[in-house]
């Protein structure tokens, strides 16, 4: 399986945000979108979400070297600041999902072993979900995303603001959810970006490109990545 | 000095043309038409700062006007006092006392002192000089003119009148001098914004005795209100003095801005805890119901606090209020004749009645920050059959959640019609029923149309859509006109009934063609 986004541009106004986005995922590898500040990494989230309109171009999936459409459910979208509907409690959130997409979900478990799966405490699983912790509430947001199995899964900064065990948990959760699914990235952390991801992909100047790892050790690759964002941001 | 001065009017300026850019952009069309780099386009900020100038020599007496006409001479006229000139002064010294600890200038922490004290690093005391002399300069200013028209016109001598714009002044220095003093002596900051137990007990006195004690016959005599005023421009003058000495004016207002911007980033997570507030956090609430009718049933039940609570407490008060109007018809029965006439013509009162009553935007407020905020940005909720299930879902319950009420009112009026001595045409009865109910079932699906149509808000919460602010503003407008109408019953009844109908069934074809792309986050 594959998602491609051809010729996809944004803008606001007349500023360029995204001016050309031509890339193929391919599924089973966890990719890291690198970009500076104000480079349009959520923009780009957020048109692949369909949350805002593209100016141009498309983006699909090809199944077997068939293309076709993205279907809402397709896509699984983290974001860094966990939302979650504050007047339900964690199980209640989580049995309300699994009515409403009783059809797409194929082999639903118990709920308590879903909460289990992340590690959700049994006694916090009774509670209104307003009262949950950052890193809770983050959990609960990603076993949403994660049980409707979606084809593709993007993560805007989602570790930045979990404290070391929970984002370590993640880390493993996502290592063992790679295959099978596109799982895209976005963070600021270059470590972080180093040590889970199997490509590195830039934003910068309104276009994605892969930078290509070859034989470099880590603190080489690191060096070749800030230079490609040095470099294009000053041409 | 004039240095000083000159940067920050510049600064206020700068900060007040853009506020103007900001709220033309907020205009839908218009904001088509503009450009990004409006804040850069020539023409339109020689537009903008000639707004900003006029507005800055019409705010030095439109609001003293203002003042007068509505708190002191409007108010006085209420009065048959004998002595207007005497009652024109008791109402004034009264309220300037008031004026003079809770609007200091000086004591408020606004936005352009923490970015030329903090941010720019002006000095304190020369920046609060300036600035603090030119708004003690405008209230004398901005007085004079009113004083003398209102002042004379109110029957006050002419000395008194020419004193009052000092008089005002004096007071407001000579209690910003004091509380410069408070600070020196005990470290207590005086904040505007900040007021105290004991302050908002002595506004509400103060006013108590402006406007109750006049009704009662007790004012204080011309010689008090005069020697007062006197005694405060003297006072004003030795505080000048105080307020150009004190030497600590930038750890003072590192302090009193410090408090108050932490407060102002705060708006949006507070206004966010005061929404989360509502939710019930009783246990035993559950639902034994299924998808989207499982999410509504809790939401409704987790919520009933400004819902079934606030409509049912509304739905009391009516009851009594048609009780209590029933129990004078027996005891007062010339009160009969009377009220028969008035809802016989005065249905579209009601229509003001029911808007202000009717639950629809506590509703799609809590629907947003509590519940629609979150779960719009996963993408199974977005999908297009459950946007328009639960649109139905929501409409149906917010018509319940209005009906009660109407329906109580809307018996009520008939009955009251009834007992009033009744009417020749019987249809009046159905119709003043009927379109009662049907006022109260247009507001619920106005207010939920526009909601999901418009979605005003976008995911930090914030109230983003112009639009979305002018169709509620257009609403309340469009009511509060139509208490000025006059018509009868019949006549309107049966309008208002084909018009909620039409509007009823538009919005509903508009909310299935367009909600499923409409209802996001913006």
């Amino acid at each position: 399986m594959k998602f491609i986004i051809e010729h996809l541009s944004k803008n606001f106004e007349k500023k360029e945000v995204l001016r050309d986005i031509d890339f193929t995922f391919e599924s089973g590898k966890i990719y890291g979108l690198l970009g500076r500040n104000g480079a349009g990494k959520t923009t780009l989230f957020n048109c692949l979400n369909r949350d805002m309109k593209t100016d141009g171009g498309r983006f699909y999936m090809e199944d077997g070297g068939l293309p076709r459409e993205v279907a809402a459910e397709d896509i699984g979208y983290v974001l860094s600041t966990p939302t979650v509907p504050e007047f339900l409690t964690g199980r209640e959130f989580l049995r309300f999902f699994l009515d409403i997409n009783e059809k797409s979900i194929q082999d639903p478990r118990p709920l308590d072993e879903y909460f289990d799966y992340m590690s959700i405490e049994p006694e916090d699983r009774n509670k209104l979900l307003k009262d949950y912790s950052h890193g809770m509430k983050n959990k609960m947001q990603m076993l949403i995303n994660i049980i409707a199995r979606p084809s593709v899964l993007l993560l805007d900064e989602p570790l930045t603001s979990l404290d070391v065990v929970v984002a370590e948990e993640m880390k493993q959760l996502l290592r063992s959810l790679k295959n099978g699914r596109i799982t895209i990235f976005s963070t600021h952390i270059m470590d972080l970006a180093l040590d889970l991801c199997d490509e590195i992909v830039l934003l910068n100047h309104g276009v994605l490109e892969v930078v290509d790892r070859a034989d470099l050790d880590s603190s080489e690759f690191k060096d070749k990545i800030i230079a490609a964002l040095r470099e294009e941001s000053h041409d | 000095m004039t240095k000083t001065l000159k940067i920050s009017f510049a600064l206020k300026n700068t900060y007040r043309v853009n506020s103007i850019l900001y709220s033309i952009k907020q205009i839908p069309l218009v904001k088509k038409l503009l450009p990004d780099a409006l804040y850069q386009v020539h023409g339109l900020k020689v537009f903008a700062n000639v707004l900003s100038l006029v507005w800055e020599i019409v705010s030095v007496f439109l609001g003293k006007f203002l003042y007068f006409i509505l708190m002191i001479s409007g108010a006085a006229s209420l009065y048959q006092a004998e002595d207007p000139g005497k009652l024109f002064l008791h109402i004034l010294v009264l309220l300037t006392v008031i004026g003079a600890f809770s609007n200091t200038f000086m004591f408020n922490p606004s936005r352009d002192k923490y970015y030329a004290m903090i941010l720019m690093r002006m000095d304190a005391r020369e920046y609060t000089l300036v600035n603090y002399g030119y708004a003690i300069l405008k209230v004398a200013v901005g007085f004079l003119p009113v004083s003398l028209i209102y002042g004379l016109g109110g029957g006050a001598p002419l000395w008194v009148c020419l004193l009052i714009p000092f008089f005002v002044a004096g007071l407001k220095l000579a209690m910003a001098a004091y509380s410069l003093r408070d600070y020196e002596k005990t470290g207590r900051i005086t904040n505007e914004n900040g007021l105290n137990k004991f302050m908002w007990i002595a506004i509400l006195a103060l006013l108590a005795a402006a406007y109750g004690l006049p009704a009662v016959g007790i004012m204080l005599p011309v010689s008090v209100s005069a020697g007062f005023m006197i005694l405060s421009v003297l006072c004003g003058a030795v505080a000048v003095w105080k307020i150009l000495v004190f030497d600590k004016y930038r750890e003072m207002y590192q302090q009193i801005l410090a408090k108050s911007m932490a407060q102002m980033d705060d708006v949006n997570t507070m206004s966010r805890q005061m929404s989360q507030k509502v939710i019930s956090a009783d246990t035993g609430i559950t639902s034994n119901r299924k998808g989207f009718e499982y999410l509504n049933e809790l939401f409704i039940r987790r919520h009933q606090k400004i819902l079934w609570k606030s409509s049912k407490k509304i739905s009391l008060v009516c009851v009594c209020l048609i009780f209590g109007i029933l129990l004078a018809f027996y005891l007062v029965p010339e009160l009969k004749e009377k009220i028969n006439g008035l809802l016989l013509s005065f249905l579209p009162y009601f229509v003001f009645i029911m808007y202000s009553i009717n639950r629809g935007t506590g509703f799609t407020r809590a629907l947003f920050m509590n519940c629609d905020h979150s779960l719009l940005t996963y993408s199974f909720y977005k999908r297009p059959d459950f946007v328009l299930k639960l649109f139905q879902i929501r409409l149906r319950e917010i018509i319940k959640v209005n009906l009660l009420p109407a329906a109580i009112i809307g018996a009520g009026l008939a009955a009251l019609l009834y007992a009033s001595g009744g009417t020749e045409n019987p249809l009046n009865y159905g119709v003043l029923f009927v379109s009662i109910i049907f006022m109260s079932i247009f507001f619920s699906v106005h207010y939920l149309t526009v909601y999901y149509l418009l979605q005003p808000y976008n995911a930090g919460t914030e109230m983003k859509s112009g639009t979305y602010q002018i169709v509620l503003s257009a609403t309340y407008f469009v009511c509060f006109l139509l208490m000025q109408v006059q018509m009868p019953t019949l006549l309107f009844g049966v309008m208002t009934i084909l018009f909620c109908l039409a509007y009823c069934v538009a919005a509903c074809i508009l909310i299935y063609r367009l909600a499923p792309k409409t209802f996001r986050l913006r």
